[in-house]
């Protein structure tokens, strides 16, 4: 859950006109809604403009000159504009929406798309957080730009030149000292936006910071309660709410400041009208609708030019979510077929690891020379201590990673010859942490294989062992396992990921620690199972019960990215090596406390030897 | 705190809510009314500038500046009130809300186990995140900003009424038609968004598990899969916005349309009074500029009362939480001030979780101070909840147990709970430092003997020093990974230090290898030293020294004894051991063979 909180990235681009080109080629893409859209919004800006002109003819022609007939004209001409306009509202709006919708959809799409073919080296540096806020926030951001932020420009650009047309047309030397304040206006505007947005970003980050509060403390209460931490937790809590307050009591001001000062301002220019315009109408260069007029455009132009002062601070933080978004959807991925790849026919054949290097971060080597020949339906099982590699070598065999030097080949070919897919679809890989997706258990189980029946279905459920608590539950086979599976205990998901597996009949079967956390009986149970399902089946265990790993017909124990000892199981005893301590340490120390403690286990134990 | 059902409750429950700062929230709205009628004094001082000043010649060149002094001098009111109004609010707003999140904080850690078991976390933090922001917005955005529609609308319907009160009349007929078309359009629009956002969420839960799974994926080959299943929800995602924007899209032309239509029906009616002179030049001016501030406003009070009435349910869903009652952490007759000796006996208890079927049926035994007693038993057999009734995480519902002789529901929870440690099979660590996390439940200060001892005993000294900040390296999402092993060490470590008289260790190493295992085992048996300990294990191992093993199955003991007495009957017990014998005894025949 605390993942979709993500910090706020600051962005270090100034103004990227190369992104921007980007955004609105993007946008070309759907041309129509976008010439359509922008075409209605100017025919707005300038109806509006034309409106206030009209008002003036409406005092001049109509009221002052007590022509009824002038006021009947300018009064039907009137309401047309009103009657145009709600089209075009409804055309921009539309237009602009769903022109937003659509880029929304176009960049999830080649972003998701990007991100099903790229490697898990890809996964493993980049947070999950940071992906779903390319995908989500970063998206609404970046279509906003193209339609409400470049339809706010257009409307302000096109209200403020009709304006100072229709002011110039009226007259000019009152238009240009109106016009004076707008540079002032757009400096203020910027400069108190820019303010407000940075505070604004303050009060997210500690919002998103209180909500991961409140996560930790809801997850872990449990462990609150037991160690009595409720008044302490309180006390911190507080300390955060308390700069928060302050933050969010900044911003607020800021921006209530914001409208007073630009409104004062404009009052000014009203005050200009007074004081200039007075003496003008009085000299005869300014009619009383003159007058109204020019109050009505400078109370209007007041927002374009706020819409302007937003938008522009706006466009620097979409810019760089643009950024971040195409940075996503132009990462290459690190394993990818090959130009000439063939499919491969089958990886039953041998497995051959030649010389192979491999270091997830090229200071920290995993592997080292490791080579590795394995025979047709072997089952190899892997030993060692967290970190040793053995998970590196089955990821390098599935080729999420390639190696960084030496060869990994299959049936004598060099795998970077195969396509990835020939490879993939034919393993079935079980996990320690099962991921499991939204939805009932079946569709879950058939994962591993989309066309099979319900009765496969079952059948590889009850080969892992899990037909027995999935009978048990009310809706059987039906039941919701809840987002990521988390309706079901760490052991339930094992079972049904191995389920899974099974049900794809791979031709190489993958464990690691798949069964770590199922207890003994069902353990007992489904052992049977799965040493069916590896006979013939070329196979790699990664475990550390001795129960799992026994009956291997090969076990490699792997320290520091190298083979320490091989051998089978009875070998690897006689060898008396680093295996033998490992699990005959803990058997001797039992028996060494039984000796000295408990004579009647000694005994027992001695009589079962 | 009850929960309301109804707006008015629920705009009740708001405003007392306010408290100390009800008498802000009034002059916030107050001074908006200040402010519009400044705004109204503009036009009214253009009618008297055109009439008077211009018209009829007052004050002659010389008071034109006057005239813009005074405008800009309105401005400064204007502005100086909605500024001063709008902190006020803000100050509101925050300052409401803070007290709501501090005290939905506490809250949410003093509810019981049973809530915290049925309520999905996803639903408490949207309540403490979203709705308490529905809340703030409440009282910054949605009251102010109907006060200030309604401020608006009264004082300029007086400003118009008093040029003409016909004309002022004729000037609001369009009104009631505006709010009742926009809150239609606006409750639908709500219904839009929700469906819309109702659909992002989705959106992100498949992209989620598809990265989280991202190795399922891969290793099944299954993108093409992924893909059609996330386009499936990308298009619907794209409908519903569409449908939405229709709904906007339909709505602003329809109610511009309306206030136009008003506008124009005043100034031709406004119009013609002038000609007919009932009405002066100046006065029409300043009518076709109040006009705008009569109607337009009007548009946006559905859109605010729709939003409100999504902020009224935010607090239901708020209150709805607080009203749930806490744990009483201090109630009970006995706390004495030395810790128990250990000594527990259960007789007959049962226990089932809320409203669900029983989960232990009459269970019976008794606990030496210091002895271990170990629990085995299948998934779901009732072991860990058997433990829980110990530090009164539930409360049992038959029978009776007892520690040191007395009633266990005579004591405080606070009592129990500092004299109990927990190992549990999933550590927990906060994301603070790992001396933080450490000493998280001392009362007192830690030296830094008393620290290392602890993680030494812990056997984590020395993968702790090898992190270049030591003790102050950085635990969780921010900080260092630790592994499943590490983490359990320095839990380990945390009790230690907490010095609890009684023990529980539930399953705490299925899921570390086997060389962690093995120093893990060692770190529990310096924490189980002369404490009443128990151990849930799977392993016989890890369970046949304890003084007595309960076999649990289906919430009964369906055994009870010693490690040899237990495996000289038949039963569960015995068949985990043989199968568990089994490997051991091949084991020891491999090894006599060498």
């Amino acid at each position: 859950m605390s993942d979709l909180h993500f910090e706020e990235e600051d962005f270090h681009s100034q103004f990227n006109g190369r992104t921007l080109m980007r955004v609105l080629r993007l946008a070309a893409n759907h041309w129509r809604m976008l010439v359509g859209f922008l075409a209605c919004i100017s025919a707005v800006a300038l109806i509006e403009s034309y409106r206030t002109y009209l008002g003036k003819q409406l005092i001049d022609t109509g009221v002052v000159a007590g022509d009824r007939g002038a006021l009947r004209a300018v009064a039907i001409l009137y309401g047309s504009t009103f009657v145009l306009q709600s089209l075009l509202v409804f055309g921009f709006i539309y237009l602009a929406g769903v022109l937003g919708e659509r880029l929304s959809y176009d960049l999830r799409k080649a972003m998701f798309n990007r991100l099903q073919e790229l490697s898990l080296s890809y996964f493993d540096r980049t947070p999950l957080g940071w992906i779903m806020s390319r995908v989500t926030s970063d998206t609404s951001r970046v279509a906003d730009l193209v339609t409400w932020g470049l339809l706010d420009i257009t409307w302000a650009f096109v209200s403020i030149v009709t304006a100072l047309v229709f002011m110039l047309a009226i007259n000019w030397q009152l238009a240009l000292i109106v016009f004076s304040i707008i540079p002032v206006l757009v400096f203020i505007a910027a400069q108190f936006k820019k303010r407000i947005l940075v505070e604004y970003r303050q009060v997210r980050k500690l919002n998103s910071k209180i909500t991961g509060t409140y996560a930790e403390s809801i997850n872990g209460v449990r462990v609150i309660k037991a160690l009595r931490r409720e008044e302490a937790n309180l006390d911190e809590f507080g300390g955060l709410t308390e700069t928060m307050y302050n933050a969010g009591y900044r911003a607020a001001w800021l921006s209530a400041l914001f409208m007073p000062v630009v409104e004062v301002i404009s009052a000014a220019a009203i005050a200009a009208i007074a004081w200039y315009g007075g003496w003008q109408t009085r000299v005869g260069g300014l009619t009383i609708g003159g007058i109204q007029a020019f109050v009505g455009y400078v109370t209007f132009m007041l927002w374009p030019v706020l819409d302007l002062a937003r938008v522009y601070a706006e466009m620097q933080h979409a810019i760089a979510s643009a950024e971040r978004i195409f940075s996503l959807i132009d990462e290459q991925p690190q394993v990818r077929d090959r130009a000439d790849a063939v499919d491969a026919e089958t990886l039953a054949g041998e497995i051959v690891f030649d010389q192979v290097n491999f270091a997830y971060d090229p200071a920290k080597p995993v592997l080292k020379d490791f080579s590795l020949r394995v025979k047709p339906g072997e089952t190899i099982a892997l030993v060692g201590a967290t970190g040793s590699g053995k998970s590196t070598i089955v990821n390098l065999l599935c080729r999420f990673y390639e190696p960084t030097s030496g060869r990994i080949l299959i049936n004598g070919r060099d795998y970077t010859e195969l396509t990835l897919h020939s490879i993939h679809s034919r393993i079935g890989m079980v996990l320690q942490t099962p991921h499991l997706f939204s939805g009932s258990i079946r569709d879950n189980i058939r994962y591993g294989r989309l066309n099979a029946t319900d009765a496969e279905v079952e059948a590889a459920a009850q080969l892992a062992g899990a037909h027995t608590f999935i009978s048990a539950l009310d809706d059987g086979y039906s039941s919701e396992v809840g987002e990521g599976g988390n309706l079901l205990s760490l052991g339930q998901k094992q079972l049904i990921s191995l389920a899974r597996a099974v049900l794809a009949q791979p031709e190489l079967f993958i464990m690691d620690e798949a069964t770590s956390s199922v207890d003994t009986l069902t353990e007992a149970l489904i052992q049977q199972g799965m040493e069916t399902l590896m006979r013939g089946r070329t196979s790699f265990v990664i475990a550390h019960r001795l129960s799992t790993i026994r009956r291997a017909d090969r076990i490699l124990v792997i320290d520091a990215g190298r083979i320490l000892e091989q051998g089978s199981h009875a070998e690897l005893i006689q060898a008396r090596g680093y295996y033998y301590q490992l699990y005959t340490r803990q058997f001797r120390e039992d028996r060494a406390r039984e000796l000295t403690t408990n004579d009647d286990m000694a005994q027992l134990v001695a009589s079962a030897a | 705190m009850s929960v309301p059902t109804t707006v008015r409750g629920r705009l009740i429950g708001l405003l007392r809510l306010l408290g100390r700062y009800r008498l802000a929230f009034f002059w916030a709205t107050m001074f908006l009314g200040f402010s519009a009628a400044a705004k109204t004094g503009t036009y009214l001082l253009l009618g008297y500038f055109i009439d008077d000043v211009l018209g009829n010649g007052v004050g002659g060149m010389g008071i034109l500046p006057l005239i813009a002094l005074a405008f800009v001098g309105l401005a400064l009111i204007e502005g100086g009130f909605t500024f001063w109004s709008g902190k006020l609010a803000a100050s509101t707003a925050e300052g409401v809300v803070q007290r709501l999140r501090n005290t939905l904080f506490d809250h949410l850690q003093r509810l019981t186990f049973t809530y915290h078991d049925t309520m999905r976390t996803g639903e408490l933090i949207q309540r403490a995140s979203s709705d308490i922001d529905a809340i703030r917005r409440f009282y910054s955005e949605q009251a102010t900003g109907i006060g200030r529609i309604v401020m608006l609308f009264i004082i300029n319907f007086i400003a118009v009424a008093q040029l003409n009160l016909r004309l002022a009349l004729l000037s609001i007929i369009v009104v009631p038609f505006v709010v009742l078309v926009s809150m239609f359009f606006f409750r639908r629009i709500s219904d839009a968004y929700e469906l819309h956002q109702e659909q992002e969420a989705l959106l992100s839960t498949t992209l989620q598990e598809n990265i989280a799974a991202v190795r399922v994926v891969k290793a099944f080959a299954r993108q093409d899969f992924e893909r059609s299943r996330f386009e499936g929800d990308n298009a619907k995602t794209f409908d519903r916005g569409r449908h939405l924007l229709i709904q906007h899209a339909t709505f602003w032309p329809v109610a511009d349309l309306l206030c136009g239509m008003q506008m124009l029906a005043g100034l031709i009616i406004g119009g013609l009074m002038a000609l007919r002179g009932e009405l002066t030049i100046g006065a029409f001016v300043a009518y076709a500029g109040l006009v705008v501030w009569l109607i337009w406003p009007m548009r946006n009070l559905g859109r605010l009362i729709v939003q409100m009435s999504s902020g009224l349910v935010s607090y239901s869903r708020v209150a709805e939480v607080l009203a749930e009652t806490q744990e009483p952490l201090d109630a009970g007759s006995y706390q004495p001030q030395r810790a128990p000796t250990g000594a527990l006996s259960f007789s007959d208890v049962d226990f089932a979780y809320s409203s669900g079927p029983p989960v232990l049926h009459g269970i019976s035994f008794a606990v030496q101070p210091g002895q271990v007693v170990a629990l085995l038993g299948a998934t779901g057999s009732g072991k860990t909840s058997l433990v829980n009734l110990l530090p009164r995480f539930y409360d049992y519902t038959g029978g009776s147990i007892k520690l040191d002789g007395i009633e266990l529901k005579e004591y405080t929870r606070n009592y129990l709970r500092e004299h109990i440690g927990i190992v549990s099979q999933e550590p927990f660590l906060f994301s603070r430092t790992i001396r933080d996390n450490i000493t998280y439940s001392v009362g007192h200060e830690v030296s830094e003997a008393e620290l290392i001892a602890a993680t030494k005993a812990a056997a984590a000294h020395d993968f702790i020093m090898n992190f270049p900040d030591g003790y102050d390296t950085l635990v969780g999402e921010k900080g260092v990974t630790l592994s499943g092993g590490q983490k359990q060490r320095l839990t380990i470590a945390r009790t230690l230090l907490k010095n609890p008289r009684i023990l529980i260790l539930d399953d705490a190493t299925s899921s570390v290898d086997t060389e962690t295992e093995a120093q893990i085992r060692a770190a529990m048996e310096n924490l189980m030293d002369g404490r009443t300990t128990f151990i849930i294990a799977h392993r016989i191992t890890s369970v046949m020294h304890a003084d007595q093993i309960l076999v649990l199955d289906q919430g009964r003991i369906v055994q009870h004894g010693t490690h040899a007495a237990l495996i000289d009957q038949p039963g569960i017990y015995r068949r985990i051991f043989e199968l568990q014998e089994q490997i051991e005894d091949e084991l020891e025949k491999e090894i006599a063979h060498v």
